[in-house]
């Protein structure tokens, strides 16, 4: 049981990692942005060819990996996020889709369609009640933690952080007062891209690198974006852990409902949402 | 010209709802025409097995382009329907009977129910809650096909279901007759399809399109409306499946699988959406793209001696340019230069 209780947090730090980005795009300029699991997909498999420049340096290949992905993902928020800000959704989901899929084939192309396996960095695990706990599952979790202290640091604190909130709440209202909103909303788009690409690399070692990974992850963020509430941080969080949680619980019992439970949570609260919604 | 788009589009529908405009119904049948003549050329290109294939794919577009093109409601989840009438009709062979009518019945039907049941819940919720909650349970339904259906449908290992020859003469694993069958079914959803949109009921569903709350402040009930279209939308995806299941035979969790979706959507978007020509150019565009494009890249990076992308990456390619490029897609480009070319450029002074 404790086992299943770490897995089910290290799945749902993950998701954090990964949601936080296309929550903060979604809930900023209403695009649902597919594009975010080319950047995790293809910050991952760098991580790989990283690795083998760096000796099996897990720190340095990872800094490697996500400084190569800043630019990828600022050129994608600049010539193509950009363009279709105000525009309906389906043409985001479209422009975005053609992104993931040129990245996992260029995935393909690079390093073939066989998933590679990435090594423990840690290595250790601790004997609890006869299970063996990996410590690598619990610093994961712990960064999650970090990370979700630092971004609401970062929100509340810093001018950065509080322009973007004003924006998520009124982005013309800020615009209003003088302030390049879309200046804002690519530094925001590179941080969350940054984080997936993490997450990615974080994940890598318990799940190894296969090219579809965007698409598996991106469904379930989804879900992790929808029950958190659409722009809502600390919503994002609760609900990536509770996501894991369930997804570990039932994958304990029933291993192939696991995602199928995740998307019955997502579309309870969609209906009890847009009951709440219809109201109004 | 310039005209701005929302206003345009109102001009438009008013012209097709004055009686006098309204295509005269014999105009259908020189449409349904011109779809053999396009098939037929395409069958010069392709195998008739291959062929069986692409038609049923258009049908699935046709009728995702009703929901989608027509009334501007992009689902995620709309495969669900698809494989329910897939499946619904397979395991009616396989446990009921051999009467592929019936079976295709029972299919459509069972698909009918349960877009009428969830109808009523997806059809409350807009724009990325609408995509996202049929994703949600397109993605529950592929669950249970797979597994705890198993039983039934064999999970991934796939059901096999043979269906006696239609009225006890055509034999629809025979390919011709399969594509005379599958054909035949094509043109009367096209023309379905064709009446329904440009009856009053149908310019009501593109009015909820451009503007749902003045709809509804005509005093119309926008919400029935919205839950018929999506009805007979699943109702006609079942159709495909059911025929799909006849004509091939084998039934595998794929047919339900949730990636179909972003398929079904491309090939609307590449042809053009809310148009039916647009649905049939796209679903051809696609199928080729993805049948021929596996087979000659390799080939040709042979003959180029430079290993060259996969097909994803070509319909990457395309989907980047369609959105940037060709917002209307393929027939709305050429509408529009048929439209200079003809009617603007001969009124000029």
């Amino acid at each position: 049981m404790i086992q299943t209780i770490v897995y089910g947090f290290t799945i749902g730090a993950i998701l954090y990692f990964f949601s936080v980005g296309l929550a903060l795009t979604f809930g900023t300029m209403r695009i649902i942005n597919f594009a975010h699991g080319m950047v995790y997909a293809v910050g991952v498999y760098l991580f790989i060819a990283f690795l083998k420049v760096f000796d099996d340096s897990f720190l340095l290949a990872l800094a490697a990996s996500v400084i190569v992905m800043l630019p990828v993902a600022y050129l994608i928020e600049r010539f193509i996020i950009r363009r279709l800000y105000g525009e309906g959704l389906d043409y985001a989901i479209i422009a975005t889709y053609g992104v993931l899929l040129i990245g996992t084939d260029a995935i393909k192309m690079l390093w073939g369609t066989t998933s590679q396996p990435v090594n423990d960095p840690v290595g250790i695990s601790i004997e609890v009640a006869d299970f063996g706990l990996p410590v690598y599952r619990i610093a994961i979790f712990i960064c999650a933690v970090v990370l979700f202290l630092a971004l609401r640091l970062f929100f509340k604190r810093s001018i950065i952080g509080k322009i973007v909130i004003a924006a998520l709440e009124d982005s013309d209202g800020v615009r209003c007062l003088g302030l390049d909103v879309n200046k804002y909303f690519s530094i925001i788009f590179v941080l969350g891209s940054a984080l997936a690409v993490l997450g990615g690399i974080l994940y890598a070692p318990i799940s190894s690198a296969e090219p579809y990974m965007g698409f598996h992850i991106l469904l379930l963020a989804f879900a992790v974006v929808i029950v958190g509430g659409m722009g809502n941080l600390n919503g994002t969080f609760i609900a990536a852990l509770a996501l894991g949680m369930v997804m570990a619980i039932t994958g304990r019992f029933w291993s192939q409902a696991a995602n199928a439970m995740v998307f019955i949570v997502m579309a309870l609260v969609l209906i009890v949402r847009s009951r709440r919604l219809t109201q109004d | 010209m310039n005209m701005p788009a929302d206003l345009r589009a109102v001009s438009h529908l008013a012209r097709s709802l004055s009686p006098l405009s309204r295509p005269p119904r014999w105009k259908i049948f020189g449409e349904l025409a011109l779809i053999v003549v396009g098939i037929l050329l395409l069958s010069t290109t392709i195998k008739l097995h291959w062929l069986t294939d692409f038609i049923i794919f258009f049908i699935i577009v046709l009728s995702f382009d009703l929901l989608y093109g027509y009334m501007g409601h992009l689902s995620f989840g709309h495969m669900l329907y698809y494989g329910a009438g897939a499946y619904g009709t397979g395991l009616f062979l396989v446990n009921a009977g051999k009467n592929p009518i019936a079976a295709l019945f029972v299919g459509v039907a069972v698909a009918a129910i349960l877009s009428a049941v969830l109808g009523l819940i997806v059809m409350r919720t807009h724009g990325a809650s609408f995509a996202l909650i049929n994703m949600a349970f397109n993605e529950i339904g592929f669950f249970i096909i797979r597994s705890p259906l198993a039983k039934f449908t064999r999970g991934d290992d796939g059901l096999s279901c043979n269906a006696e020859k239609l009225f006890g003469i055509v034999d629809l694993n025979d390919d011709l007759s399969a594509f005379l069958f599958v054909g035949i079914v094509l043109l009367l959803v096209f023309a379905f399809l064709r009446v329904l949109t440009t009856s009053p009921f149908g310019i009501l569903v593109r009015s909820i399109k451009e503007n749902e709350k003045r709809v509804a402040f005509f005093g119309y009930d926008t919400f029935r409306s919205k839950w018929i279209v999506f009805v007979i939308s699943s109702t006609l995806a079942a159709l495909a499946g059911g025929i799909f299941t006849l004509v091939r035979g084998f039934l595998s969790p794929q047919v339900i699988s949730p990636f179909g979706n972003v398929e079904v959507i491309f090939a609307v978007l590449i042809g053009g959406a809310g148009n039916l020509y647009g649905a049939l150019i796209g679903g051809a565009i696609f199928m080729l793209i993805k049948n021929f494009l596996p087979v000659a890249i390799p080939e040709l990076s042979k003959v180029v001696g430079v290993k060259l992308p996969q097909w994803e990456m070509w319909l990457g390619i395309i989907l980047l340019i369609i959105v940037f490029a060709m917002r209307k897609g393929v027939v709305g480009v050429i509408r529009t230069q048929w439209h200079y070319r003809f009617r603007v450029a001969r009124n000029a002074p």
